[in-house]
């Protein structure tokens, strides 16, 4: 019989999802980006909880109240208040369980449709797919803000809006991402043999290739991620998005510009919740990038 | 017994646009293809690049409809209809590229049971029976059914792409380059297990390859083929025994040998192939051909009948 | 003095104590000669010449007791001068000629690049011998191919191209790493016969590495057939191929189709090769050898004189004079 002699001691085979946590954890940068971003999920989760001060409560005698390391300060108010009395802290607490909202419901809301519109773009090539890449290359002719501005105008400001008008224009991203994945893999064999074994388009879509594009589409499915909470900031900050009193970060910082000299801590603070987030999202992003592609470009 | 595969004038022609200003043209890569095949035989099908081995392996698994000509598996019409559904059971191919030909997301014994989830009726817990079966059937075991492609050898991937094609049982397994990028001692295992099975389900191979050495192992019946067009066709030892065809010449000559004879006079062909958008006239292989005359430049051969197989060449009966 | 003298090459990955993948080897190469490194995948036939040329980089680890090419000690030059030497009188052509020929660049260009880096060629005179080097290598209509990009050429055209860039400074040792194995079987008769004509005119020394050994067969006198990491036999040729004296050796060649019966099954080497993990105690081949005996498995035997060859064997094959 041809059956090889069995290897003297075969070692034990991990799992895909074994081997990515183990590439992924040798990244300090990611590690340290993912318990970030771990804390604000606690954040946004407990807010009700963590939160010492309701974030709409305004305390009239402690407008402007400095931080609680600072001259002047108390540890009640730990970092402070704003213009009109409203605890800092609490507010940036509450502001997590926002941006993070943000960022997942307009990511999610791009990514399903960019994904399966990338699908079809791919899969048929000859009238579908250039219909939807020059409808996307029309979307990003337009500068991103400024069409979310334009979307947000339309429909009006508010939190359901803002979510939408990000999503909008975050879609033509993931089509092509997703098409240009589609097309390198649909050319190979293990496709073609899933088309000799009988397999429907739709099979082959879904279940031979979709997998194997997943890696590129999670980097920016991260990146989307960021990039939302800043247009989120983008849009509060020039008062089209989420509407006072809803404590979102970039309407903080809105509101808080004239206080600049005065009272830095209003600005600051929000700016550097952003930069945080936004960075931890980004390493996270990066780590996920080297743990993945690695095994997929070389998959042995 | 009829034969489980006719082809009869095979032809694939493509449009290649060549920009804005200058019309389409064609590239003929299959021109006028007829063999025919028994069940539990092997056509060995060699050839250069651009002869069009891989465009007949398209054709005959149908990933590409042919221009023209009809293709007959098992008795059944198969070009120009939509009878794919049948078509899947009975004919299946074995790709050159281990390393590309499994998906790497997915664990191989889903791979497997695949082809039988869609074309059978069969439980999960049948499916899965069939699939350990086969996979201990090429030299695998049990335990394999759950890992993933990428840890597994050049040869262990090509035994699984060998039971993959295999687990639909079918009656025509085209196989291109299945060894060329296997070791020397893989290879041997390979081809082995391709043997085995022909003898135990009566499968008919056509055996795609560049390497002479290999197909004289396991050919009954041998197609050269050049830019497109049959060369020389007909028993596989007796070719090699008695090459007809200038090009077949060239090719065994050119194959190196273990035990070359010193002082043996190599038959150098010159020249490359050609341009396949713009093809010789008469026959195609004139250009590089150390016996072409007048005639052969002006009038394309047909494939006739000179001792005991079928040659494309004018002056055949020179060699014989 | 050999052109080449290598003794005790090691190469290892990661830590000092890691299994190597060249361990041991000893390789002989005057000037003028053609030796051919048969293996498989994981003999290292590769990794031993990329150690020679000096490519192997952290945490790749090179250890030799003497590498010496025409004259020089490698393992005591600086960095800059090793490259130097290695540049002019050793040169490499690959299995792969586009991913060997800069994609960006026009032929014509990268020729004259070599020339003017190893022989200070400049302008017309440049011009001139990268015409001769093309023609040389049998480039048909050579002066419009120096104006040609690498992609517009064939397979065929592509490897004579990276050949003339190779013999462009005149070297003194040329290795081919599976040169042909990318080509055509008419192409590569071609190329190899280009090859052996080009060591033959110039006295350049001709270090062919394959697994294809009918190619081996035609092309070279002297074979070091290489397995896990060690040669395992070293000999002239026809001799080795006729009557081999390793089992590893005979096994090879029993595995090939040309020594089979048609439609019979081939006699294959069951298992496989050892990996980084599982390297037995005693002879590398033990586990997979038809001929294994107890102190095969208890000791690792060296490579020394047998009838015709040099073997790594205990009981090696065919040592009864014919």
């Amino acid at each position: 019989m041809t059956t090889p002699a069995p290897l003297a001691a075969e070692p034990a085979w991990p799992s895909p999802l074994r081997e990515f946590c183990r590439a992924f954890a040798r990244n300090r940068g990611a590690l340290a980006a993912l318990l970030l971003l771990a804390l604000l999920v606690v954040c946004a989760l407990l807010a009700p909880w963590l939160a010492p001060f309701d974030p709409a409560a305004q305390h009239r005698g402690f407008l402007l109240a400095p931080p609680a390391w600072l001259e002047g300060g108390q540890a009640r108010f730990l970092l402070g208040t704003d213009e009109l009395g409203r605890d800092l802290l609490s507010r940036l607490i509450h502001g997590a369980r926002l941006s993070l909202l943000i960022g997942l419901a307009s990511v999610a809301l791009s990514l399903a449709p960019g994904v399966l519109l990338g699908l079809c773009a791919g899969f048929f090539p000859r009238l579908l797919g250039p219909a939807i890449m020059r409808l996307m290359d029309v979307m990003l002719a337009l500068p991103a803000l400024l069409l979310a501005v334009a979307v947000v105008a339309v429909l009006g400001p508010g939190l359901l809006n803002t979510v939408l008008a990000i999503a909008i224009v975050s879609l033509p991203s993931y089509v092509r991402l997703t098409r240009a994945a589609v097309l390198g893999e649909i050319h190979r064999d293990y496709v073609t043999a899933a088309r000799l074994a009988g397999a429907g388009r739709l099979r082959l879509m879904f279940v031979a290739v979709l997998p194997n594009c997943l890696a590129p589409l999670i980097v920016q499915a991260t990146l989307g991620f960021s990039a939302a909470i800043l247009d989120a900031a983008a849009l509060g900050f020039l008062g089209l998005g989420v509407q006072p009193p809803t404590p979102e970060w970039g309407s903080m910082l809105a509101s808080a510009r004239d206080y600049i000299e005065r009272a830095w801590w209003v600005v600051t603070l929000p700016g550097l919740a952003i930069l945080g987030s936004v960075l931890a999202v980004n390493l996270l992003g990066d780590g996920l990038h080297d743990a993945l592609d690695p095994k997929l470009k070389n998959p042995d | 017994m009829s034969p489980v595969l006719i082809a009869r004038e095979l032809t694939r022609h493509y449009r290649v646009s060549r920009g804005l200003f200058r019309p389409a043209a064609t590239v003929q890569a299959l021109n006028g293809l007829s063999f025919e095949l028994q069940a539990g035989q092997t056509l060995a099908v060699v050839g250069e690049s651009g002869c069009g081995k891989s465009t007949l392996a398209r054709a005959l698994t149908l990933i590409e409809e042919p221009t023209a000509g009809s293709l007959q598996i098992a008795g059944q019409d198969v070009a120009g209809t939509n009878n794919y559904r049948q078509l899947r059971r009975d004919v299946q191919m074995v790709f050159q590229n281990p390393y590309a030909s499994l998906n790497p997301r997915r664990r191989i014994g889903d791979q497997l049971a695949e082809p039988l989830a869609i074309n059978t009726d069969l439980s999960a817990a049948e499916c899965r029976a069939r699939v350990l079966a086969m996979l201990e059937r090429v030299g695998l075991r049990a335990e394999h059914y759950a890992r993933y492609p990428h840890t597994f050898s050049g040869g262990q991937r090509q035994r699984i792409a060998i039971a993959r094609a295999m687990i639909l049982r079918p009656k025509v397994l085209v196989a291109d380059e299945p060894t060329s990028a296997l070791d020397v001692s893989v290879q041997a295992q390979v081809l082995n297990l391709f043997l085995e099975l022909q003898q135990q389900f009566g499968t008919a191979y056509v055996f795609i390859s560049h390497n002479l050495a290999v197909v004289r192992h396991v050919a009954d019946r041998l197609l050269v083929m050049y830019l497109g067009r049959p060369m020389e066709l007909g028993p596989a030892e007796r070719i090699y025994r008695k090459p007809l065809h200038p090009y077949t010449q060239a090719l065994l000559a050119a194959t190196p040998s273990l035990h070359p004879e010193p002082g043996r006079q190599r038959v150098r062909l010159a020249g490359e192939p050609p341009n396949p958008l713009e093809p010789p006239a008469g026959c195609v292989f004139h250009p590089r051909c150390p016996y072409a005359t007048e005639r052969c430049r002006g009038e394309v051969p047909a494939l006739r009948e000179v001792d005991g197989r079928e040659v494309a060449c004018h002056y055949a009966e020179r060699f014989v | 003095m050999s052109l080449l003298e290598i003794d005790n090459l090691s190469v290892r990955y990661g830590p000092a104590d890691a299994p190597p993948v060249v361990d041991g080897l000893d390789l002989r190469l005057e000037t003028g000669e053609v030796l051919a490194i048969v293996g498989e995948s994981g003999s290292g036939k590769s990794q031993a010449m990329l150690a020679l040329l000096g490519l192997v980089d952290p945490p790749g680890r090179v250890a030799a007791e003497r590498l010496h090419f025409a004259g020089h000690d490698l393992l005591a030059l600086g960095e800059r001068r090793r490259r130097r030497l290695l540049g002019k009188e050793l040169a490499m052509v690959f299995q792969d000629p586009l991913a060997a020929l800069d994609p960006s660049y026009r032929v014509g260009f990268q020729l004259a690049e070599v020339l003017r880096q190893h022989l200070g060629l400049r302008g017309a005179a440049a011009r001139r011998r990268a015409l001769d080097l093309l023609e040389q290598v049998e480039i048909p209509a050579a002066a419009s191919r120096l104006d040609a990009y690498p992609h517009q050429l064939s397979g065929g055209m592509a490897q004579r191209v990276a050949i003339a860039l190779a013999i462009a400074a005149e070297p003194r040792l040329l290795i081919a790493d599976e040169p042909t194995t990318a080509l055509d079987v008419t192409i590569q008769a071609q190329i190899l016969e280009l090859l052996l004509n080009l060591q033959r005119e110039r006295g350049m020394a001709l270090l062919l590495i394959s697994h294809d050994l009918a190619v081996v067969a035609e092309c070279a006198r002297r074979v070091c057939v290489m397995y896990a990491g060690q040669a395992v036999e070293v000999g002239a040729l026809p001799g080795l191929f006729d009557t081999p004296a390793h089992p590893y050796t005979e096994a090879l060649l029993a595995a090939l189709p040309e020594a089979g019966t048609a439609r019979r099954p081939l006699r294959g080497l069951p298992g496989s090769v050892p990996g980084r993990h599982d390297r037995p105690a005693g002879c590398l081949l033990s586990p997979r050898c038809a001929y294994v005996q107890d102190d095969c498995r208890a000791r690792r035997p060296p490579l020394d004189a047998k009838r015709q060859s040099q073997a790594r064997c205990f009981h090696p094959r065919n040592q009864e004079t014919p």
